[in-house]
């Protein structure tokens, strides 16, 4: 089968799915299991479309409708870069279905029926607008996307403060694609075709005749996309967005859909951006947009007690790392391609490493609060003994997402970072953005010591009884916890795959993956012939676990003991987990210092002077007087009407002298 | 046999409204909706076999009327252009008459009807039936002018349908305005006929410029008259004491439309239209776009709100023949696709409006809250009205509001950017509004006036889902319709 054929059977599953859940919404866990088994089955065509492109499979575009009237043509075309976002949707979509089958029990009072088929929709939607090639139909699906999750955004819709976040969200993101109409609208009166071939064209004619404009459009993109991905300041629908969501649509949230605003900036700022001096231009915007994102998104992150809210804030930071990795790719581009192709995998594999711990603690915060009802980290404490799989998943993406060696957030930034100072080297600019970038990192790692220790360790409530999720539940948080680790440790495949989407990606020739990542043992990162950087995960490893077991072992034949008293709590006689130290004591200092560093604004109803629509409502000047004095001369006529024959025949009388007086008046 | 199924299309309502209000009970009902529902059948049966081109043909003639052309006065015409007001005319109106069979009645908490009443509505509704689809399909403007004025006329005595002294006075300004529009269209149409003796469509461009500038004019003050626009706009939001599928039917989708239709008409006859009457009539669509903007934030009545939104999507058709006027064929094809695509789009929230209305007695939006629970359905079927009305893909105006913008682009020069940031900024905040109503009117903490009910008959509820799918498949149908559309 063609991959055309392929994907529509792969959106038509999901649609379908959709329907059929919906029908079978009365039965809760029936219409859960049937949507895991839609997911499923459409995950199968859609593997088959992304192991056909990544083995090589060449296929043109594909069109599937054509509306002449416009003109626009819905066709479709996969290639590597489409492919890698692919398979991140298939992944997320799949794992986060099926933990939302039981994480659903959670609202017993609402239907199910507003869930599962918007769900479907939405990955149907994200799917479709991954493989057209047509600015349109792309602009269609895309808001399908923001409209189908804004839907999952207020799922609890009787909360006040869903109902903001929803409406927060789909508010800014409309105007984004607005923005985006607009710049697609601008592209089209050149091009007079919606594809993206001729769009592309299009924009490099208006850059080099009519810069200004070009300029504008594509700042429009950027407004667009940018919003989208989450990246500050126009990404402050995120931390309200994603925490009201259920925890299964939140991982897809934060694992794939601001992903999609990244592909949709490498689209634009790769694809169709000329490698010019406009290039270099918007590569510094976007590093920069990356690390304000980054800095005041973690630093945020650190303040936040909520931990759903505190996940939604280290997104936006991490979607910074990208987003810096992505600008000094595209700055780079011109000048040196080695560093560009560098920096564009870094910033891919952030991406895809990204959504695999995200996805992992937005489904481990999702377990914690179906099983003890709270978000709150200051009131809870010690759930490690009672979940042991969702802490320890939880751990190993919360070290993977703070960068520690040698999970798979490490090698992601190692590669950004490395970009940036080899990048540095040109443009001084990326050195100290590194910089910034290597910082929060460490910032990362506190935020999410207390995410650990907050939730995790200390001591547990008594009161309550936890148990851990069950396996539908566990099990995507062990997958995604293993994809961390196996990215990690084994970068080379997925980074070799990498390398042809950011070739399919950029207009200039990228090295091969050989000449990018070294063909030894490790990522041995070198740049005309000279050996740079190297990072061999397997031998940190095994170096780390050798030393671990000398630690245990020494410990053994030391014989130590471990003394464990009680809290000393000068007497008084709390219990345990009252006295326990609250996330929201951590790091009090750091949040003195950045208080003010997002400041938060309240968006009121317009109110339109009353004079103004004084103005407008035209009765009240106009037509009523108009009214009133037709009504008055049709009253002062009626007087003349006295009821008296005599009269009448005066009336008569004089108007026929009158007549008489003008024809005679008009004959002579 | 085309022409025979084109003249029925008129005749059958006709004769079904006077067979509905001759009835009583339910052969009165059942009288209308069968007619209704021939009449969308043949509509449909029309179109498709039209379809790609027209259909013309005379019917009778008046000799005394003849004039030097000595062309028939009497005919049927269908072309894509009408295509689409008769879809919109038909479909839409057999769904009002389905859902009005359980609309109108006892169990209506916002208006009791008691079935003595029922047939003169059937009567006015069908009555009103045949002379749009007289509209969509006349030939030239003497007919178009005689049907056009009968609307009016169904129009006053369905707006005054409750008969209590807001309706009537409801009714009787609403005739007046337009009975004002009418008489600018009769003014025109007389000038036409005496300077070229002929009242056919074309005969438009045969007027010599500053004659035509003249008459182009007044078709423009009736077309505003009749679509609400700035400065007659004052009439439609009165308009809504009327029964909510009326309000629907008549003020959203199809009598407000044969204004927009009149332009549509005498642009794209010859495209003889001067450019600075175009120019005043896309200004003034703009214009239209934002005061009834500034009306949104006041009100507090349902069906008020979507008056002052249906008056904002006239001007976006108006805004779109008027690109056409000005040069662009994407603008003007846009144009007509809204009629279509506004028509579902606000049919379907006028009609959630009434299932509300029908079930809980209140259209205030300070009253409800929290209704999505109890009428789940209602709560779908408005979201979807409100994403349709306010352009977001994939639903309905997304299509014809692009196309327009397609063609405010294609123009060029400082026209094209501005209207691009005008009309997005409108769509922007409309959209807003209304998804703020939205979620105030069905999310949320259910309201005391909220509390007792479910969902409506399956009547009603049959067709808010016929109009769902009416909202995401009305471009599909419109668009290969205005395609054909164009110099």
């Amino acid at each position: 089968m063609t991959s055309a054929l392929l994907l529509q059977t792969c959106v038509l599953l999901l649609l379908g799915g959709a329907l059929v859940s919906l029908a079978c919404a009365r039965n809760r866990a029936l219409a859960g299991w049937v949507s895991v088994a839609f997911v499923a089955a459409a995950c199968v065509p859609l593997a088959r479309v992304v192991v056909n492109v990544f083995a090589g499979v060449a296929e043109g575009e594909t069109v599937l409708l054509a509306l002449p009237a416009l003109p626009a043509r819905l066709t479709v075309h996969v290639d590597a870069l489409s492919a890698f976002f692919l398979v991140l949707t298939g992944v997320i979509a799949l794992l986060s279905t099926l933990f939302s089958v039981r994480y659903m029990e959670h609202f017993e009072k609402d239907t199910v029926a507003k869930f599962y088929p918007v769900l479907l929709v939405f990955f149907a939607s994200m799917v479709a607008l991954l493989v057209v090639t047509d600015m349109l139909f792309f602009l269609v699906f895309w808001e399908l996307m923001t409209l189908s999750s804004f839907f999952l955004v207020i799922f609890e819709r009787e909360r006040k403060d869903s109902q903001r976040a929803g409406l927060k969200y789909f508010v800014i993101t409309h105007a984004a694609t607005l923005c985006m109409i607009a710049g697609t609208l601008v592209l089209w009166r050149q091009a007079g075709s919606f594809s993206f071939a001729a769009l592309q064209d299009s924009l490099g004619v208006l850059l080099a005749e009519r810069a200004v404009v070009a300029h504008l459009v594509l700042f429009l993109f950027f407004v667009g996309f940018a919003t989208k991905a989450g990246v500050l300041p126009m990404g402050d629908w995120l931390p309200d967005a994603h925490p009201a969501a259920p925890s299964g649509v939140s991982a897809a949230l934060s694992g794939v859909l601001v992903k999609l605003g990244i592909y949709g900036l490498i689209r634009v700022f790769c694809s169709f951006l000329p490698v010019s001096a406009a290039s270099d231009t918007w590569g510094v915007v976007l590093a920069l947009a990356g690390t304000v994102s980054l800095f005041v998104g973690t630093l945020t992150a650190l303040r936040q007690t909520d931990s759903k809210r505190l996940m939604a804030f280290h997104t936006i930071g991490q979607i910074g790392y990208i987003c810096l990795g992505l600008g000094v790719g595209v700055a780079c581009l011109r000048t040196s391609p080695t560093i560009a192709a560098l920096a564009l995998l870094g910033a891919l594999f952030h991406a895809a490493n990204h959504a695999c711990f995200k996805a992992c603690l937005f489904l481990g915060a999702g377990a914690v609060l179906h099983r003890t009802g709270e978000r709150d980290m200051d009131r809870l404490g010690g759930l490690a003994a009672s979940m042991p799989v969702t802490a320890s998943s939880t751990t190993v993406a919360a070290l993977s997402i703070s960068g520690v060696p040698p999970f798979n957030g490490f090698t992601s930034k190692w590669l950004i970072v490395a970009a940036c100072i080899l990048g540095g080297l040109q443009h001084p600019l990326f050195l100290v953005l590194g910089l910034v970038g290597m910082f929060i990192s460490l910032v990362t790692l506190a935020s999410f010591l207390k995410v650990l220790g907050a939730v995790f360790m200390g001591a547990r409530d008594e009161s309550r009884s936890v148990k851990e999720v069950p396996l539908s539940m566990a099990l995507p948080q062990v997958v995604l916890a293993a994809l961390c680790v196996l990215l990690g440790v084994f970068p080379r495949l997925p980074l070799g795959v990498l390398r042809d989407a950011v070739a399919s990606a950029v207009r200039i020739e990228v090295p091969g993956a050989d000449a990018l990542l070294g063909t030894g043992f490790g990522l041995g990162l070198t740049a005309g012939g000279l050996a740079l950087a190297f990072w061999a995960p397997l031998v940190v490893v095994l170096a780390l676990a050798l030393g671990g077991a000398l630690a245990y072992a020494i410990q053994r034949a030391g014989a130590a003991k471990v003394r464990e008293v009680p809290v000393w709590t000068c007497g008084e006689l709390d219990s345990a987990a009252a006295v326990r130290y609250p996330a929201s004591s951590f790091y009090l200092p750091f949040k003195h210092a950045f208080a003010g560093i997002y400041p938060a604004l309240h968006a009121r109803v317009p109110q339109f002077p009353a004079a103004l629509r004084r103005a407008f409502n035209v009765d009240t000047w106009l037509y009523r007087p108009v009214v009133r004095a037709v009504d008055g001369l049709a009253r002062g006529v009626s007087r003349s009407h006295v009821g008296v024959p005599q009269v009448y025949l005066l009336w008569i009388a004089v108007g026929a002298v009158v007549v008489v007086a003008v024809m005679l008046a008009l004959t002579r | 046999m085309l022409t025979l199924a084109l003249v029925l299309m008129v005749v059958i309502p006709a004769v079904g409204g006077v067979l509905a209000g001759a009835f009583k009970g339910a052969s009165s009902r059942g009288a209308a909706v069968t007619a209704a529902a021939a009449t969308a059948a043949l509509a449909a049966w029309a179109t498709a076999t039209v379809y790609g081109g027209a259909h013309a043909a005379a019917v009778g003639d008046m000799p005394w009327l003849g004039g030097p052309a000595a062309t028939p006065v009497v005919g049927v015409l269908l072309d894509p252009l009408g295509s689409i007001l008769l879809l919109v005319v038909t479909v839409i109106g057999l769904l009002t008459v389905v859902y009005s069979t359980r609309y109108l009645g006892m169990d209506n908490r916002d208006h009791r009807v008691p079935p003595t009443e029922h047939p003169r509505y059937y009567f006015w509704l069908l009555l009103f039936l045949a002379s749009m689809v007289g509209v969509a399909i006349s030939p030239n403007f003497l007919q178009l002018f005689f049907f056009w004025e009968l609307t009016t006329v169904c129009s006053w005595a369905l707006i005054s349908y409750y008969r209590n002294e807001k309706s009537l006075a409801a009714g009787f300004k609403a005739l007046v305005v337009t009975q004002v529009g009418g008489v600018f269209f009769l003014v025109a149409l007389l000038i036409l006929f005496a300077r070229t003796g002929s009242f056919e469509f074309g005969a438009l461009a045969l007027l010599p410029d500053r004659l035509r500038l003249v008459v182009f004019v007044l078709l423009l003050l009736a077309a505003w008259a009749k679509a609400a626009q700035v400065p007659f706009h004052t009439w439609l939001p009165e308009a809504m004491e009327a029964p909510t599928p009326i309000s629907a039917y008549l003020h959203a989708a199809a009598m407000v439309k044969a204004g927009v239709f009149l332009m549509a008409r005498s642009v794209s006859s010859g495209w003889a239209m001067p450019v600075e009457v175009g120019m005043v009539m896309g200004a003034m669509a703009v214009l239209t776009l934002f005061i009834a903007l500034t009306y949104y934030f006041v009100q507090d009545d349902l069906k008020r709100l979507l008056a002052y939104s249906t008056i904002a999507h006239l001007g976006y058709v108006l805004l779109g023949i008027s690109l056409g006027a000005l040069g662009s064929t994407v603008g003007f094809r846009g144009g007509v696709l809204h009629i279509i695509c506004h028509g579902f789009a606000k049919a379907t929230l006028f009609l959630c409006v009434g299932a509300i209305a029908y079930v809980t007695g209140s259209r205030s939006i300070s009253a409800l809250g929290g209704l999505a629970k109890t009428m789940p359905l209602t709560a779908a079927a408005f979201f979807v009205g409100v994403l349709a009305a306010t352009g977001v893909p994939p639903f309905s105006c997304f299509w014809s509001k692009f196309m327009i913008l397609s063609g405010a682009v294609q123009l060029g020069g400082a026209i094209g950017p501005v209207l691009l940031v005008l009309v997005l900024l409108e769509s922007l905040i409309a959209f807003s509004w209304m998804v703020y109503v939205g979620q105030k009117v069905f999310f949320g903490e259910r309201t005391p006036v909220a509390c007792v009910n479910s969902d409506p008959p399956p009547a009603m509820s049959g067709v808010l889902v016929a109009l769902m799918i009416g909202c995401l498949l009305a471009p599909a149908v419109g668009i290969p319709l205005v395609q054909w559309i164009g110099r």
